[in-house]
Order: C-alpha cells, then structure tokens, then sequence
C-alpha cells in the first residue's frame, strides 16, 4: 500500500507538467472555484483545448487510431491533476471527451469516427449530450422525443433539458423514440446532430444557483440523415448505456472532490474561526470536523476504486457509492463553509463580494439531482451491488404507445 | 498509487475470518451478558495464534508486523464481536517498545494485560481490564505498570470486559511518556475502528439477508425503496470507514504525520457509522429485532459502547478540525 507515484508515472506526471509550464501563456488559467461562463469565454476555453490537444493531453485513454493518446486511466487522472494544479479550467469539450467521443467509437461507423472525432478533440466541435427531458429524467427510457424515418433521412420533434453546453456545442448526440409500439427500452434510436441544423432552437436554463449551465433544446422538424444513426434502430437504449458507463468512469469519483475541496474548507476555517465567539467556534468545529471526515472517507474511497481500476478492472456499479458519498461530503463541506462566515452566512456573499460557500451552498441541491439522483444511485447500489429486490415495474414490457401500463 | 491490501494481508484476513468464525459463536457475547460466560476466544487463544502479538517486534516475539496486517485481522474479530479486543493488542504494544520483557508476556499471552483510561487512581471504564492482571497507566506523565483493583460494572456490551480499576502498585516504565502514550491511544483507535468496521459490515449483511427472505405486503421487504435506501446508507457508511480504517493503519506504519488526523477521522467515523449499522439491522427486522434471542441487539451494543471509547465523535471531530487548521492536510 502506497500513495505515491510509480517511477512511470512520476515521468509522465513530469512531462504532463512541463507542457502546462512551457505553454502556460497559451492555457487559460482561473482561480479555484472561480466559475467559467462557456458562453462568455468560449473562444479562450477552445483555444486551451486546442493546446492541449496538440500535446497529447486530451482523449489520453482513447485509441491512437482515433487520435486519442492510447494511455491508461491513471494519466487520464494525473493529467486532470496536473490541469486542476496549474489552475486550467475544465475542458470545453468534457461533455465530449468523456461521453459522446466513446459513444461514436463504440457505435459509430468509420465516416462518422474520421469526420467527428479529432475534431472534437481539438474542441474544433463542441459535443454536447441530448438525453433527458422534461417528463423522462431519472426514468429515462420513458422519453419522448420522436424521429420518424422520411426517405434517406428521420424527422425529429421534442425537447431535451439539462443539456449541459448545447448552448454552445455544435453536435450533439441524440436519444429518440422511433417505435412507440415497442416496450419503451426497445424502441428507441440514436442519432449524431447537428446543433446548427435548421429547427434547433437553445435556450439557456437559469439555475437555482444563479448561473447557467444547462440548456433546454428544442427540435421542429429537424432532419437527420441516417448515416447520423449510432447503432440500429430500436438499439439505441444499449447505445445509450455505453454513454452512461462513460459518464460513470468520468463522475464515479476516483479520489477528485466534488465540490470544495477539504483543503478549501481547512483553509476557509483557518482564516474565519478565530472571529467567531467562543461557544459558536465550537459548534463551528465540529462542523468544519465532520465535513473534513465525509470529504476524506469519499476521497480515499475514490483511491481505493481508482487502485481498482489502474489494476486493470472496471468500474462497476459500486462507483455511484462514491458519488452518492461525494454529494454528501459537498453538502456537509458547503454547510460548514457558510456557517464560518457567521453573520455574512444569510447574505448572498460576504461584505466584500465573495460569495465562494453561498455558491457551493446552492450548488449542492444540484449536485443530489444531476448524474443520478440520489435515490436513483441508492437503488442500483441495492439492487446491483447489495442484491436487493427490485420494486415490482408495469413499464418494461408494456408497448410505451400504452402509456406503459398493462 | 496501490491503495489496496498485499495478497498477504488478504490472505490473513481470509485466515483470521476463519479462525473467529470458527472459535466465536455469537450466542457467547449473549452468554457473556447473561452472567454466564467469558468473551470468545478468549487471551489464550489469541495468543496462541498470535494475533496479540501481530505488532510486538520479533525480537519481543511477536510477528513484527504492522498496524495494517493487525487491521485486517481486528476486523474480522469485530465482525463476530471477539474478545478481548485486539485494541488491547496494538495500544500495549506500542507502550511496551522500550520493556520488551513484558511485550513477550503480552504477545503469548502469560499476562493479562490491559491499559487505563483516565487516572491510575481510579480509571475510567477501559477495554478489557475486567479480567487483567496487569494495567498499563499515565501516571503525571509517566508510563506505570502496576496491579490493580478491579471493578467492573454491569456491561452494556460484555464482550469489552470494560471495568474500572484503581491501581494498588505502579512501577514506572518510562518518563516523560506523554507522547507515547498519545501515539498509542492513535493506534488503539484505528484498530477499535477496524473492529467497528467489521462488526458494522456484518450488522449490514445481516439485515440485507433479512430484506431478501421476509415477506410484507405480498411482496419482500427489500424491494420497498424505504427499506433498500436504509440499507444502502449504512452500506456506503461502511464501504467508506474501510478506506479511512486502512489510510489511518497505513499511517500508523508510513506516515507518522498523517496518524492523528486519520486516525481521529477513522474513530469518529466509525462511530457514526457502527451506530447507524446496528440501528438499521434492528429496525429492518422489526419486532423480532428487538428480542433478545435475536443476535442484532450484540451488534447494537457493541456500537452504543464503541462509540464512546477511546473518545466520543465529538472530540475526534474536534481534533480533525484543529489538525486541519493548523495545516495537517498541507
């Protein structure tokens, strides 16, 4: 048992950080937990990407014949290390990198991999991922969006939410029904669209939060050739499914915080403890101790699954355990770090305009919600992982034109 | 990065799981607390497979081995609800490096040895001091072994052989033992949470199994969300402690920095979660939870004693907030 690098390792650590040092004034760099708006800076998180990419330091776990790196996930994690360290802000195109690129691998055919993915790797596109809707979220075969074949191409209508940069994205991978006649997993097909195309319509969501992350998307009439198609007809449920173990990998948490980090918060309390009055202080401690604890049993939680996967396994659903850990780490972490700032704590930010905890605050919420809910995540870990029953369902074999009941 | 057991440790767990399975029925805690039996497997029978001697130097006759291979082994003693404590095992060992003659005695199990908590003139309820010979104390500053007075109360958990003891003869063994004796009480609460660990994780897989055979409603209890949601929190709790009972163990050995705030995280966690484990496997099987023939009230108790010992939550909550504070995670 150790926590250190392998020699391997540390040299790839080395490269990776040189290239961040060397290339530096080409990077965008923010400070930590400063919000990047994707909108606003567009230009400059492509740009970084882009940099990034000439490097060798995007898609490192994809194929080389795709244009990926053909490296293991522990220097994908040493390079999101190394990014985070020298203050580089999320990819662009994560959304891509980490789930619509491997879908188009797995699925997709040869024109389809040769026009889209080094593209996407160099954020010359930007992907984003058109899967949830207003009346399918954690129940997501129950969607609605529709594409009807019409000659070489499919009409596509409905509307898509929490799409995580389609205001931004220039494709996106799509989920629709095709055969409402058939039990709802059965009937559904999946698409590579084009955001430009005429009758898609974006528009930003306002979070609880204040920002805006997500997007609603709309589709009128949108026509799709079907060489867009991902997989055949009727079989984008499965393909959907690689897209989801995709996220797993890419959220399951193998040792990264969600939310502020410990750090942070040690850091917060260090500076905000000593003006509370002594019994509050004490309160404060314990609040502070017990969000330090949840965020440390998630992190090295997170390295005992990473340990797993660097040993050649794959991330099974016992991963969700780590986000169903992580959020309640961030909920504990965020709680403690606004009741540090003591009076300022039922203000929107402190006296002077920092509002770092009462972001995290109203993050949180989100955070329970986005990836799997929570209760969603308790049930596969029950069913999957503890061996529990599942609640008996009306909706899996029933034609969804049915209204999915018997 | 290998954030993982050696194939040996895994093969003593295996070994150790057998071992306890095998030597510790539950119905002896039950017996135990009814007045009529001593906890299983007893000292000599630690000592005879050498478990209380896993941190003793060799040289002392012990195995020489580290707090992590003593982790692996304390969590499957705590699975079953063994005694006496190999919490006992790691904090003596630590007191005992500079008097090897009474490491041996420990480590093959000739003397009864247990250490105090709070002053040596009249304890705090320590692990294991009911049926000991020979107390380790704190006595102004200075490590004391002496023979003792012992008064044992009516346990919650009888299986900890908790008593009170007034020392009647102190020797000192080291002065200025301050340190020491703070390493040692590190040590002692990462094994006790390794032994929270593993009593947790079976109070877990007891109530699964319920949920998977009883009926309610026409339909397994497992199945209602209320019930599975139950079960998947004091499951994550517990997956979780495993990485904190391991990094604080693994501290112990590797990383004499990082012991106090790990090992003050792995206590106060394993409080939380040992407690909500056995609350949860009582309440899942409902009424006949609540028996006293049922096994899950040893479980309960085991977690409403452990919690205390050795420093409730609050305090290692406390202590992992100030370490943070003053810069323990760099």
């Amino acid at each position: 048992m150790d926590f250190d690098d392998t020699p391997e390792e540390a040299s790839y650590r080395a490269h990776v950080r040189s290239v961040l040092t060397d290339r530096a004034a080409d990077l965008l760099h923010v400070a930590p937990g400063e919000p990047v708006d994707a909108r606003s800076r567009e230009a400059e998180l492509r740009a970084t990407q882009r940099v990034l990419a000439e490097a060798g330091l995007v898609g490192v776990t994809w194929p080389r014949e795709y244009g990926g790196q053909g490296g293991t996930l522990v220097q994908q994690a040493i390079v999101a290390q190394e990014l985070a360290r020298a203050r580089v802000p999320t990819l662009i195109n994560h959304i891509g990198i980490g789930m619509c690129g491997p879908t188009v691998i797995a699925h997709g055919g040869d024109d389809q991999r040769s026009r889209y993915l080094a593209r996407l790797l160099r954020a010359d596109d930007v992907w984003c991922q058109l899967f949830s809707e207003p009346a399918s979220g954690s129940d997501l075969a129950a969607l609605r969006t529709s594409a009807v074949r019409d000659g070489e191409d499919w009409v596509v209508n409905g509307q898509k939410v929490w799409t995580t940069l389609a205001h931004v994205s220039d494709f996106g991978i799509l989920l629709t029904r095709t055969d409402p006649g058939k039990p709802k997993h059965a009937g559904l097909t999946m698409f590579v669209v084009d955001m430009h195309a005429p009758g898609v319509t974006v528009r930003p969501l306002r979070q609880m939060s204040g920002g805006s992350d997500f997007n609603e998307v709309f589709f009128d009439d949108v026509r799709i050739p079907d060489a867009e198609r991902l997989g055949e007809p009727g079989e984008g449920w499965r393909v959907a499914l690689t897209t989801l173990m995709n996220e797993r990998v890419a959220i399951g948490g193998a040792g990264g915080d969600i939310g502020q980090s410990a750090e942070a918060l040690a850091a917060h309390a260090r500076e905000r403890l000593p003006g509370l009055d002594p019994e509050p202080q004490v309160l404060a401690r314990q609040a502070v101790g017990r969000a330090l604890v949840a965020s440390l049993a998630t992190r090295y939680t997170g390295y005992r699954r990473f340990t797993t996967l660097s040993q050649g396994g794959v991330p099974g659903p016992e991963a969700s355990a780590g986000k169903l850990g992580g959020t309640a780490a961030a909920r504990l972490v965020a709680d403690a770090g606004v009741r540090l700032l003591g009076d300022d704590a039922v203000l929107g930010a402190t006296a002077d305009g920092d509002d770092t905890w009462q972001r995290a605050q109203a993050y949180v919420p989100g955070i329970a919600i986005a990836g799997g809910t929570d209760q969603v995540l308790r049930n596969i870990l029950g069913e999957r992982v503890l061996g529990l029953p599942p609640e008996p369902r009306t909706d899996k074999t029933a034609p969804f034109s049915s209204g999915g009941r018997r | 990065m290998n954030f993982d057991l050696s194939d040996d440790q895994r093969a003593a767990a295996a070994g150790a799981r057998e071992f306890f399975t095998d030597s510790v029925p539950l119905s002896a805690a039950r017996a135990a607390l009814d007045g009529g039996g001593v906890p299983a497997p007893g000292r000599k029978a630690l000592a005879d497979i050498g478990f209380l001697g896993i941190t003793v130097p060799e040289s002392a006759g012990g195995a020489g081995g580290s707090v992590l291979d003593l982790a692996v082994v304390a969590e499957q003693a705590g699975a079953v609800l063994a005694g006496p404590s190999l919490v006992t095992a790691a904090r003596a060992a630590v007191l005992l490096e500079g008097a090897p003659d009474l490491a041996a005695q420990l480590a093959d199990g000739s003397a009864a040895i247990a250490v105090l908590d709070g002053p040596v003139t009249g304890s705090a309820p320590s692990i294991d001091a009911a049926d000991a010979t020979v107390f380790l104390g704190l006595d102004g500053g200075a490590l004391v072994v002496g023979e003792g007075e012992v008064t044992p109360g009516r346990p919650l958990d009888a299986t900890r052989g908790l008593a009170r003891v007034r020392l009647t003869s102190r020797r000192v063994l080291a002065e200025d033992a301050g340190a020491l004796w703070e390493r040692a009480r590190q040590v002692a609460a990462v094994v006790l949470a390794a032994e929270d660990l593993g009593a947790a994780d079976r109070a877990v897989l007891m109530g699964v199994g319920y949920a998977r055979q009883r009926e309610a409603f026409g339909r397994l209890i497992g199945s209602y969300q209320a019930v599975k949601h139950m079960l998947v929190d004091a499951w994550v709790g517990v997956d979780q402690l495993r990485s904190l009972v391991w990094w604080a163990a693994w501290a112990a050995d590797s990383a004499p920095d990082e012991l106090p705030l790990a090992a003050s995280a792995a206590k106060a966690y394993a409080a939380e979660v040992s407690e909500r484990a056995a609350e949860t496997v009582v309440q899942v099987h409902g009424g006949i939870g609540f028996t006293w023939e049922h096994d899950a009230h040893l479980y309960w108790r085991r977690a409403k004693t452990d919690r205390l010992l050795l420093g409730d939550a609050a305090e290692h909550l406390d202590a992992v907030a100030r370490l943070a504070v003053a810069g323990a995670l760099g």
